[in-house]
């Protein structure tokens, strides 16, 4: 063995050695979440140490469910993430496509004013949109108010201006000089094209509001409308309620999600990675 | 079939102004290149006739009749682009006749044409792929494929050649032209290759800066520019530029002298008034239209630095004894083997100090 | 381009509608709620009402020295935490990169609820996981939830563990975008690793790293869930109350609008001095 090769081997060494137990700590919270999901209450609070998963699970999820309906809260989240998904995807791209392709008179001020608030914290608007939707609309505890509120996010925009610039113009031309009308152009030449980022994007938007928690704890705090983040939060801190429930609950959040992760590894990182790229 | 006219075309982008006041009629059924360095604003002009910017200043016509504010689909025009444009996510069928099915045009026309253009262009094998599945060539014959789909009146193309290599970009060059005379309809080429203007085109507009130099058929263009841009630009390897002075008046025209050949005395035909003598001029000549010693109007001497062999031709790159330097072209078998040679001038273009030709 | 008002605004106004409506009216009526008494019926315009509480409040100091003590601490941790990482999932040594992935960035898809649940239970006195390891190599267990400081330490750990990975992603893409040729050229100048780390990765990393550090300074910034849900309403006594938890306590428990709103552009003048901050770390060198 070359010289420089054995030095390129303790190299790897010495990055797996360091990597490893890093990498393990990183995962122990989520190993818990499953282990304590599948463990009854008087395992999860007994002296010994336990790390390995038991076959609880089923009877954690019915725990959770005599604690709070974490069933139809998960329905309401999913209906409501899918929804809100489907339409900030096409407001976003809408608006990114008109500000990467088309010269207005105002689209200076429209850009500047986007961009301008977007790092603003999002506490500054909660205040009156709670005002707004709760007295002024009276939509608490609807499905209206966990969807529509949240579509000002304008990540989208930014995200699907950056794709639609990126494209060449002739293509957009080319379907012009040709009769197509712009909205087809929009709809038949463009969207196709964006198709990757479109999935990054809707990856990201969904996994949001999946996790939403503040403006869905504000808004639909009646039982029967609470999503499962919210359901799911107000047993936490309570006395009688089961923990193995609790954790079945986080279980059923986290995993699908982790599972989408692994299989659209790529446009979540790219989605992500996009926040960047400003 | 179509003429098109533009009637002091100007296009401002904000405050600045690229097209400066164009006139150019074009008849129907003719071939017209738009020539020029780039930048000069030949792709702005294109796109202002197919309606994909907005005129700032002037009249589009087309048919006789004006079409500023008419959509780009509504004025009998079909685009060639340089990068072809074609949809990536569909395949040449469908990049042929979307535009059609779009606009809900009948579906047995539609095959009907698609199949024309197919056939004139010979990719009927290459309907079902992609454009990533196709060579560059292929590319291109899809992208116009895709303007003769539309049945226009006037033909545009955007420098349709130049991503394509050298070998390609003659073989398609050649296929434009037959397609000019099979279809007979109206072409406007833009460029900024002379050859392909010298080749192409049954007239040529020369631009420069926004400004349009000299319209006119190739040969003329040639043999008789009106200033010193477009000699220059027109013919390859570009007109040589030797500075020189007036010295008088004869019968026959001006008698020029060339700077650093105080012996050396040009007679140029002049018809127009001769500016004073001792007013400083440029001498063009073009690299073929030096000759041997003795054979043309004057004789200077050059010292030769490189030489380049062609094959059938030579260019010899030289300097005059004033230290201008002047490219010279030569029969390979005439090529000297001395460094300092004698040449003649056999033919010569005078200019004015502002690069307005003096004839 | 041709101009196309029409066009454009009909692809613009649905977005642009809920922005104004839930985006730009919200920031504008939050600033003029702040100067109004919100707890008499009808509000009444009184500019020092809010403002003057909040300058006299010793819960705004508590939860304000709270933030910004999370923020010195556990950002500039979290952040060299990412650079290690996405520097070593870069390396073209690793083994199983997909593997490290996974586990680094994994917790960027965990919901704050999920994960506030796991470190409640895996950080209690008795019974928590944590406790039992440490008392198992011979170490004294924590009480985390009852002293101000292992609270404290215990946020700082469950938001540095959500988030470590998401900023590594953001380097990472910022590494993968430094041309390969620039560390060849440097190796054949003889300059070594840990030199080229120093003068040509970190320089230009920098506009991403400043990102970052502005993305979780503002995210940071409005920390509500991990006080709220771990240590139960921002405890020990207080200890733990961040700007966040406070405008939530006074908007939402008490109903104080007005104040929840001096408390929020609070928040809003220090998200803008750090975007300013920002601007003038990256901008161009003329
Ligand atoms: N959209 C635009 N905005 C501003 N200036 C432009 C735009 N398009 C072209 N120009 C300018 O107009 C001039 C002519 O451009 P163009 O017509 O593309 O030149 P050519 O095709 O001859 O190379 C150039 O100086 C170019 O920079
Ligand atoms: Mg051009």
């Amino acid at each position: 063995m070359t010289s420089r090769s054995q030095a390129r081997l303790g190299r790897s060494v010495l990055l797996h050695l360091f990597l490893t137990p890093l990498a393990l700590v990183w995962l122990f919270p989520l190993w818990m979440m499953v282990v304590f999901s599948t463990m009854p209450d008087n395992g999860i609070f007994s002296p010994g140490i336990e790390l390995l998963p038991h076959d609880n699970f089923l009877d954690n999820v019915a725990n959770l469910q005599r604690d709070t309906n974490f069933i139809g809260a998960i329905g309401i989240s999913v209906a409501v993430a899918v929804t809100y998904t489907v339409l900030s995807v096409l407001l976003t791209s809408m608006a990114g496509w008109a500000l990467a392709r088309y010269e207005f008179h105002g689209k200076g001020a429209v850009v500047a004013i986007i961009f301008g608030t977007i790092t603003l914290p999002y506490a500054v608007v909660l205040i009156p949109q709670f005002i707004m939707v709760a007295r002024d609309f009276a939509l608490a505890n609807t499905w209206i108010a966990l969807i529509v509120p949240p579509l000002f996010n304008s990540l989208g925009v930014l995200f699907m201006r950056q794709a639609f610039s990126m494209m060449p113009a002739e293509l957009f031309d080319a379907a012009r000089v040709e009769g197509v009308k712009e909205w087809r152009i929009f709809l038949f030449v463009a969207l196709p094209l964006a198709r990757p980022m479109l999935a990054a994007l809707a990856i990201i938007l969904f996994l949001a509001s999946w996790n939403n928690y503040l403006w869905p704890l504000l808004i639909n705090s009646q039982p029967g409308a609470m999503t499962a983040p919210v359901a799911l939060g107000t047993l936490i801190g309570l006395t009688k309620v089961s923990w193995g429930g609790i954790m079945a609950g986080a279980v059923m959040l986290t995993v699908p999600m982790l599972i989408v992760f692994v299989l659209l590894q790529r446009h979540f990182i790219a989605g992500i990675a996009a926040g960047a790229v400003k | 079939m179509a003429a098109v006219t533009l009637t002091n075309v100007v296009k401002r982008f904000g405050v600045f102004e690229v097209v400066h006041g164009a006139n150019i009629d074009i008849a129907d059924g003719e071939f017209v290149v738009f020539v020029g360095p780039s930048g000069c604003g030949k792709s702005t002009l294109l796109r202002m006739i197919a309606g994909l910017e907005d005129i700032s200043g002037g009249d589009i016509a087309i048919g006789g009749k004006v079409m500023n504010d008419v959509e780009p689909a509504d004025r009998g025009i079909a685009m060639v682009f340089q990068s072809y444009a074609l949809y990536p996510h569909m395949t040449v069928e469908q990049n042929l006749s979307f535009g059609l099915r779009m606009n809900g045009n009948p579906k047995p026309d539609t095959e009907r044409r698609v199949k024309r253009a197919a056939e004139i262009l010979r990719i009927d094998e290459l309907m079902q792929r992609r454009p990533k599945q196709l060579s560059g060539g292929q590319r291109q014959r899809v992208a116009i494929g895709r303007a003769i789909v539309r049945e226009p009146q006037v033909f545009l193309f955007d420098e349709p050649l130049s991503n394509l290599d050298a070998e390609l970009r003659v073989q398609m060059r050649v296929e434009i032209s037959r397609l000019h005379k099979e279809l007979g309809v109206t072409m406007i080429y833009v460029t900024h290759d002379q050859t392909e203007a010298m080749t192409l085109a049954d007239r040529i507009v020369v631009l420069k800066g926004g400004n349009v130099e000299q319209i006119g058929r190739p040969l003329d263009l040639y043999n008789d520019p009106t200033n010193r841009f477009v000699a220059g630009f027109i013919g390859s390897p570009k007109m040589n530029f030797i500075k020189a002075r007036i010295v008088g008046r004869d019968a026959r025209g001006v008698v020029v002298e060339l700077a650093g050949e105080e012996k050396t005395r040009i007679v140029q035909p002049l018809a127009g008034a001769a500016p004073e003598p001792g007013s400083k001029v440029v001498v063009g000549v073009r690299p073929e239209h030096f000759g041997n010693a003795g054979e043309g109007d004057a004789d200077i001497a050059v010292a030769i630095d490189v030489v380049e062999h062609l094959g059938g031709t030579s260019f010899l790159y030289a300097k005059t004894a004033n230290g201008e330097d002047v490219v010279i072209q030569r029969d390979a078998a005439k090529v000297p083997d001395t460094s300092e040679i004698i040449v003649s001038i056999r033919k010569s273009y005078l200019f004015d100090e502002k690069g307005l030709r003096l004839r | 381009m041709r101009t196309q008002n029409a066009t454009a605004y009909r692809f613009l106004t649905p977005y642009l509608l809920v922005f104004a409506v839930f985006w730009i009216w919200p920031i504008v009526s939050s600033f003029l709620i702040s100067f109004q008494a919100t707890r008499t019926v009808p509000w009444r315009f009184a500019p020092t009402f809010n403002w003057g509480r909040l300058i006299g409040d010793p819960a705004f100091y508590n939860a304000l020295k709270n933030t910004l003590l999370i923020l010195v601490i556990q950002v500039p941790v979290m952040i060299s935490l990412a650079i290690v990482m996405a520097v070593l999932l870069n390396s073209p040594l690793l083994k199983a990169r997909g593997l490290y992935r996974f586990a680094f960035f994994a917790p960027v898809v965990v919901g704050e609820v999920a994960y506030s649940a796991v470190f409640r239970l895996m950080f209690s006195l008795d019974f928590g996981i944590v406790n039992k390891l440490l008392e198992s190599v011979g170490l004294a267990k924590i009480d985390w939830f009852s002293n101000v400081t292992p609270a404290m330490a215990l946020i700082m750990i469950a938001v540095t563990w959500r988030w470590a990975g998401y900023n590594a992603i953001l380097i990472l893409a910022g590494l993968q975008s430094i041309p390969e040729d620039v560390y060849e050229a440097a190796t054949l100048d003889r300059v070594s690793k840990l030199k080229q780390f120093l003068y040509i990765t970190l320089p230009l990393l920098k506009p991403v790293i400043v990102f970052c550090a502005v993305l979780s300074i503002i995210g940071t910034m409005q920390l509500f869930t991990e006080p709220f849900l771990i240590t139960e309403r921002g405890g020990p006594g207080g200890g733990t109350e961040t700007l966040g938890l406070l405008l939530y306590r006074q908007g939402f428990r008490s109903l104080n609008f007005g104040y929840a709103s001096a408390v929020a552009y609070t928040m809003a003048g220090l998200a803008i001095a750090i975007t300013l901050v920002q601007l003038w770390l990256t901008r161009e060198p003329k």
